[in-house]
């Protein structure tokens, strides 16, 4: 038995020796590349990742603000019968106002702040790949470069319009060293010469855009067309800058076609998993209690056998009704634009840029062709040409009337920020809800924080 | 490469072979040892010659022989169980029977403080509680293992999420450890690190909940049968558990599970037969036409008037709490057992099996479960030991708790359905519910929410002898094993549900598969030796520990009538899909000198590394020491009424482990428009991320009166942590969201108290009491990052501040005193808890046990009675106790009525957590009927959380929608209502 015992020792002291058990292996992420990996010599497949990684991020900020701002602005009720703080908090109920860590935005200011600015970094990481990669050619580099500012520009406008006067951080290339925040107008100044930038690099990229992009961009998914979707972010910009000259120029450049189809745009793209679902869809009639219903104010206000009503708004078999600790709501009215729930959501479309362009000759007092332009707007809705009357004031009253119906609860919360433009948030109705208009939001608490740490 | 060699050295050690002592010149001393009282011979009794190594134990009818080297010798008679004994032999009276009684005070069990080696209780410096078999499941039937330990440690928080079948309890000892983790105990049965994961079910993905953490999971604990558990001991902070190291910030269980026993094979029979009924329910307010016409618009009145008139006229007003929850359900356990062996081979086999219905229809808990553990001298000096346990647990807990727009949570949307309108279902078809997205009644009948978890549990341990003189020996011990266990879920609502028909793609099932495995192996060598007077051991080892959970989760949306297989869904999706897996390993020494009982004294180290660290190959030194003094063992110690007293203290150092992932800056992977995409992560990995450091200094004072009949524990600790984990928050800016640091640091101290002993002892009459007090106050001594709030659902309905200073369980919300500085509202952390069970023996064949447990204290954020207030059935909802026209339901104080503090909420409460009498039936009665084949036969009546008084409104005080966390794990939301558990048992013994 002595011998068992030595072999036992002995085999016990051979593992011990031969696979040291002391040792650990450096973990590598078993679930996914890193960012290390793409950022020295990608391939062109890995490049290709991020472009459509880009068109992911790109899309993320389309549900909160949807819901949220198309609340602010009293084009829609987001009625939510699971969280009663979508219509106590949003609708600034009981005296309720923003605070840095509101309901729906957090700390982080959630998909109205946080999410564009990772699709931003997801630019700044894809231009640093694409540089890197000794796969592209220099005019491919700029072809990449030229569609991410683009995008970048369009998602630098979400944080500095729901911020406003409180300013953004527009220098954020370094994680640890983010620079300060700058004005709503320095802001906008920058995203305008950032889409110059992307739009002076598309000028360098030749005629194909070499990557493949999703369905969401047909018509629009080559170098000509990413130039005049540019340009047209760039006329959205310039009328928030009051540059009413730069917009009509910008307008050249664009896809602005006065005698096209009005809905025609660059959109996202949505589908089936793995793809995600469009959030905006709900079942017509559905027997629910959470869905957006189009606000009381926006059909008491409406014309007559105007065809977007017809188009855009549903009249549900049973209306959905909100008890909760404040004010009831009844919602009669869905949201009857999209087709399915896999339908793509237009971010810029080509009824907005004649809408920019009536609203800049108005305000350079060009009004013929303010008219014209409205006119084409009209005409389309099926409610006659204008015969209001032509002073420059009236004429935009009878714009910002067209642009609620036209750009009606469109993922960009237009009539807030138009009224805001006007200073006539006063004029967004409050009886129905007993609610608060807000004018913008206060700096998210994260970024309070971030300074007070740097700061020591 | 120092600490390896210096193993290496102590290897060759062993190769020099070894010596025995020679034998000498004396006497054979034979004899049997019985039990007093029953006389029954007691097989293994440890007998020992005082003042030598020598040593025999008793065989199976309790006789022993043993050789004393001179004319007389005392024998020492150890028993665990039972007061040591000494008897005098000699040459002339070689041959004794002896009577041993058994002992009530715990001072002589063995308590393990290494890895490798255990002390006896009386010698322990720290106040380490051992739950026994007898007070885990001795008075009545527990589902889960943790449910058990209620009341039964002291410094313990144990608090139970929901009342849903199968589990699902959170263990904080002293305190908080971390910040971010569960703070949950590391657990070690018979030698296996297993996990006792909350694992993701996806009730919380389908309903809408949110995140896995609000899928109302078990914990894994929940697959072992408490009944095979002979012990468990409670290290409860760094001091105690030091040697284990990386994973025992939060104090360790150590398990250990019932073991043969040399002697009579004896056959255990038992059943429980039971009820299980709601603890408590809140009732739901009626209806008048009054309050429609208060609380609904103008335009529902009409309709809900036509429908409470409709319900007035035919008396249908339905109490929707009392038909979901007031169901009376059945529990049934049958549990064998076999146990018996010789000197060479002990065994013990166990199979037990639990189906145990729950208080919601379709809901229970199923358990089977075998185990064989056998112990088996290979020679003399090699004794091999295995432990084998399978299990397959089946849980069904239905649907509670918080989701969003589903409607599928009973207690969610019934907040929302007043008591006259009818949701039942006539003739098959479930009325669509106009006050919410769902019918509950038609989720109940048809949604399922299952786990099926199949386990297995693998130990094994080898002693080995290597020298054994009369003054030293030195063993060898290697132990391990392998926890394995994959886990089936399913969550299915049927495409006919009201809420599925709404969707575009009707029928939603989500299936998942995990697999866990855990393994781990430890060498050490222990060696005894003397040194004078002081007796030294000393140990030396490595440990190495290796997990890996890997998950799959798919789901199907658009599914065809009645189908729950992925294949028949439109919409077919890979949900989920992981793998992780981590590597620990140790070194530790431990040096422990006993002088004479008197004065013990421990010192230790341990080393660890992991490969989850930012530097997979940075060792961490986790230090240990620790002195106790027996006053009462000295020779000047003369009081007869004082009996034992010991000052005690102990220091040590152990970790937390960085979680998996922490170093990575990866790529997800996402898909639009058929094309796969990869965008940066938000999280950016640290490389130089460390574990959370915890040490701790306990003192205490062990004291025991007239005979050790009355028992006082006295301890006082301070716990100090370091470089919590947490995340740092960066600039949202950047585009990135959070890193995880090292910054934070906390500050637990508290006092445990236990008082125990006989309160009336008597002819026909034995009353046991123990009293145990315990409180803990955590702080937060360094935050290092700017203050914030997190938790829970935000500041409007009360969140969680982290702010130096203060403890992270302090409660803020609404309204900001100044922009981001909240109303502080409330503490999460009980003031202090306190126990009291009791035994009473009477008339010789009953026994009768109790108890029961107060929490002083403690808030809860109360978020059931927001959604109750919110649909008007809070019972005494349209009460105005202001007169102020405006009903109480829609105006709860504090004023101004619409801030966080209405929902933070006392949760201080009474509880009779168990009572159980018993009848032993006469022995001569048992032999008179059954001849000799019934050795035992007991029957018995017994309670689990049989009452409680409390103010809460709500189920239970206890409860958390989060599940286990270190800091929110005390909201409520429409949780499974407690339930009073009421057992007939049978007990036989073959």
């Amino acid at each position: 038995m002595k011998k068992l015992q030595i072999l036992l020792i002995a085999s016990v002291a051979a593992f011990q020796f031969s696979c040291n058990p002391l040792e650990v292996k450096e973990l590598v992420d078993p679930n996914n590349p890193s960012e290390a990996s793409v950022l020295n010599n990608a391939s062109r497949s890995q490049i290709q990742f991020l472009v459509t990684g880009l068109e992911q991020r790109h899309k993320g900020y389309v549900t909160n603000v949807s819901q949220a701002w198309n609340t602010f602005g009293r084009e829609v009720w987001y009625l939510n019968g699971s969280d009663p703080r979508f219509q106590t908090d949003w609708l600034g109920q009981a005296g309720r106002v923003p605070d840095a860590a509101y309901f729906g935005f957090g700390a982080t200011g959630g998909g109205s702040y946080a999410t564009p600015y990772q699709c931003i970094k997801q630019g700044y990481v894809l231009i640093d790949a694409a540089q890197n990669s000794a796969a592209l050619t220099a005019q491919e580099k700029s072809a990449v470069a030229g569609f991410a500012k683009t995008i970048m520009a369009y998602q630098f406008i979400i944080p500095a319009n729901w911020q406003y006067e409180n300013g953004i951080r527009t220098d954020i290339k370094d994680p640890l060293k983010p620079g300060g925040f700058r004005t709503y107008t320095a802001a906008l100044g920058f995203i305008d010469s950032l889409l110059t930038a992307g739009y002076a690099d598309l000028n360098a990229a030749g005629t194909t855009f070499p990557f493949t992009l999703t369905a969401g961009w047909n018509g629009f998914n080559n170098i000509d067309g990413l130039k005049r979707v540019n340009r047209a972010i760039a006329a959205r910009v310039a009328i928030y800058r009051k540059d009413w000259n730069g917009a009509l120029t910008a307008l050249g450049n664009s896809f602005m076609n006065l005698t096209g189809i009005l809905g025609a745009g660059p959109a996202h793209t949505f589908g089936a998993p793995p793809d995600g679902f469009n959030p905006l869809y709900y079942v017509p009639d559905a027997s629910v209690n959470t869905i957006i219903v189009v606000h009381p104010s926006v059909l008491a206000d409406a014309t007559p056998n105007d065809a977007r009503v017809a188009a855009k708004f549903h009249q549900r078999t049973t209306p959905v009704t909100i008890t909760t600790d404040a004010a009831p709501l009844v919602g009669t009215h869905q949201d009857k634009r999209w087709a399915s729930n896999t339908s793509p959501i237009p971010f810029i479309k080509n009824e907005e840029l004649i809408l920019i362009k009536a609203e800049a000759h108005a305000q350079l007092g060009q009004t013929t062709d303010a008219v014209n332009a409205i006119n084409i707007i009209r005409t389309a809705a099926n409610i006659g040409n204008y015969g209001g009357a032509t002073t420059q004031a009236a004429l935009i009253d009878e714009i910002l009337y067209q642009r609620r119906y036209s750009l009606w609860a469109e993922p960009w919360g237009h009539r807030w920020i138009d009224a805001r433009r006007y200073d006539r948030l006063n004029t967004i109705p409050t009886s129905y809800d007993q609610g608060t208009i807000f004018k913008q939001f206060p700096r998210p608490q994260a970024e309070i924080n971030w300074d007070l740490y740097a700061g020591g | 490469m120092q600490k390896r060699y210096l193993f290496r050295m102590l290897l060759l050690f062993v190769f020099f072979g070894r010596m025995t002592a020679a034998d000498a010149q004396g006497f054979t001393a034979t004899g049997t040892i019985k039990e007093a009282g029953t006389g029954n011979p007691l097989a293994g009794v440890s007998v020992t010659i005082k003042g030598t190594k020598q040593v025999t134990t008793t065989d199976a009818s309790g006789t022993f022989s043993i050789k004393p080297t001179g004319r007389t010798a005392v024998l020492v008679l150890n028993y665990v169980g039972y007061k040591t004994t000494e008897i005098a032999v000699s040459a002339d009276r070689p041959t004794v029977t002896v009577s041993m009684e058994e002992d009530i005070s715990p001072l002589k069990e063995v308590v393990i403080t290494g890895l490798a080696s255990s002390i006896k209780r009386s010698n322990l410096a720290n106040a380490v509680t051992t739950v026994s078999a007898r007070d885990l499941t001795g008075t009545t039937q527990i589902q889960t293992t943790d449910g058990a330990l209620y009341g039964k440690v002291p410094g313990a928080n144990i608090r139970m999420n929901s009342g849903a079948p199968g589990g699902g309890i959170n263990i904080q000892l002293r305190g908080l450890s971390s910040l971010t983790q569960a703070s949950a105990p590391l657990i070690v049965l018979d030698g296996v690190y297993i996990s006792n994961d909350f694992q993701r079910t996806g009730r919380a993905s389908v309903t809408g909940a949110g995140a896995a953490s609000q899928d109302d999971g078990a914990n894994r604990l929940a697959d072992i049968n408490p009944a095979d558990i002979e012990s468990i001991e409670v290290l409860k902070g760094p001091s105690a558990a030091a040697m284990y190291g990386t994973r025992a910030n939060a104090g360790v269980l150590v398990i250990n599970t019932r073991k043969g026993a040399a002697g009579k094979t004896t056959v255990s029979f038992a059943q429980d037969i039971g009820m299980a009924t709601p603890l408590k329910l809140m009732g739901v307010d009626n209806w008048s036409e009054a309050k429609i016409n208060s609380f609904f618009p103008v335009a529902r009145r009409p309709i809900e008037l036509t429908r409470y008139q409709n319900a007035v006229a035919s008396g249908t007003f339905i109490d929707y709490e009392d038909y979901f929850y007031g169901n009376t359900a059945t529990l049934l356990n049958t549990r064998l057992s076999v146990r018996g062996g010789d000197e060479k081979t002990k065994f013990f086999l166990s199979g037990s099996m639990t189906d145990e219905g729950g208080t919601v229809r379709r809901t229970g808990f199923e358990r089977q479960s075998i185990r064989a553990n056998i112990d088996h001298k290979l020679t003399k000096d090699i004794t091999l030991s295995i432990g084998s346990n399978y299990t397959r647990t089946n849980t069904d807990r239905g649907f509670t708790g918080n989701q969003n727009n589903s409607g599928a949570s009973i207690g969610y949307n019934i907040s929302y359905v007043p008591n006259y309108f009818d949701l039942r279902p006539v003739g098959g078809v479930y009325p669509a519910n106009p006050y919410f997205a769902e019918n509950p009644v038609a989720v109940t009948d048809k949604g399922i929410n299952n786990s099926v978890v199949n386990r297995f549990i693998q130990s094994f341990g080898l002693d080995v002898n290597l020298l054994r003189t009369e003054r030293s020996q030195l063993k060898f011990k290697v132990n391990g094993g392998l926890d394995f266990f994959q886990n089936s879920t399913k969550v299915y609502l049927p495409d006919d549900l009201q809420f599925q028909r709404a969707q575009a793609n009707p029928g939603d099932v989500l299936v998942g598969r995990q697999q866990t495995m855990n393994t781990n192996f430890q060498a050490a060598m222990v060696y005894n030796w003397e040194l004078k007077k002081i007796s030294m051991t000393t140990q030396a080892g490595m440990v190495r520990l290796d997990f890996k959970n890997d998950g799959l989760f798919n789901r199907g949306r658009g599914l065809a009538p009645g189908q729950s297989n992925i294949k028949q869904a439109t919409v077919q999706e890979v949900e989920a899909q992981f793998e992780n897996s981590q590597r620990d390993v140790g070194i530790f020494l431990q040096q422990e000198a006993n002088y004479e009982d008197k004065i013990i004294g421990t010192v230790g180290i341990r080393w660890d590394k992991s490969n989850t660290n930012g530097d997979p190959n940075k060792y961490y030194a986790f230090p240990k020491a620790s002195l106790a003094i027996n006053l009462t063992n000295f020779d000047f110690w003369k009081s007869r009424t004082i009996t034992q007293l010991k000052p005690r203290v102990a220091y040590g150092q152990t970790a937390g482990p960085v979680p998996f992932g922490a170093t990575f800056t990866s790529l997800g992977g996402v898909n639009i428009g058929g094309l796969l995409g990869s965008t940066v992560a938000v999280n950016v990995g640290n490389l130089n991320i460390r574990p959370e450091r915890a040490q701790e200094i306990e003192f205490g004072l062990d004291a025991g009166f007239f005979n050790n009949k009355l028992m006082l524990e006295a301890t006082y600790y301070i716990k100090t942590t370091k470089d919590n984990l947490q995340p740092l928050n960066l600039s949202p800016a950047t585009g990135v969201a959070t890193t995880l640091s090292n910054e934070a640091e906390m500050r637990n101290n508290g006092i445990e108290l236990a008082l125990s002993g006989t309160v009336l002892q008597k002819e026909n009459i034995k009353w046991t009491s123990r009293l145990m007090w315990w409180k803990n106050d955590v702080k937060i001594t360094r935050l290092g990052i700017p203050s914030y709030t997190a938790g829970a659902f935000g500041t409007g309905l009360g969140t969680f501040l982290y702010q130096q200073g203060i403890a992270p369980t302090t409660i803020v919300g609404t309204p900001a005193i100044s922009p981001g500085v909240f109303t502080v509202w409330g503490n999460a952390q009980p003031d202090w808890t306190s126990s009291w069970s009791n035994n009473i023996t009477f008339l010789k064949n009953f026994d009768l046990n109790f108890l029961m447990e107060y929490r002083s204290g403690g808030d809860n954020v109360n978020l059931t009675s927001f959604l109750t207030d919110g649909g008007g059935t809070t019972k005494g909802w349209f009460d105005d106790d202001n007169k102020d026209g405006i009903p109480n339901g829609r105006q709860r104080n504090p004023a101004p009525y619409n801030n966080a503090g209405r929902w933070v909420q006392d949760a201080t409460f009474l509880k009779v957590r168990e009572i159980g009498l018993y009848y032993t039936v006469p022995k001569g009665f048992l032999s008179k009927t059954f001849g000799r084949v019934i050795q035992r036969a007991k029957v018995g009546l017994s309670g689990n959380n049989v009452f409680l008084k409390t103010k809460y409104v709500g189920y239970d005080p206890e409860t958390s929608t989060f599940g286990a966390q270190a800091v929110a794990n005390n909201v409520d939301v429409a949780p499974y209502p407690t339930a009073r558990r009421l057992f007939f048992h049978l007990q036989i013994d073959f």
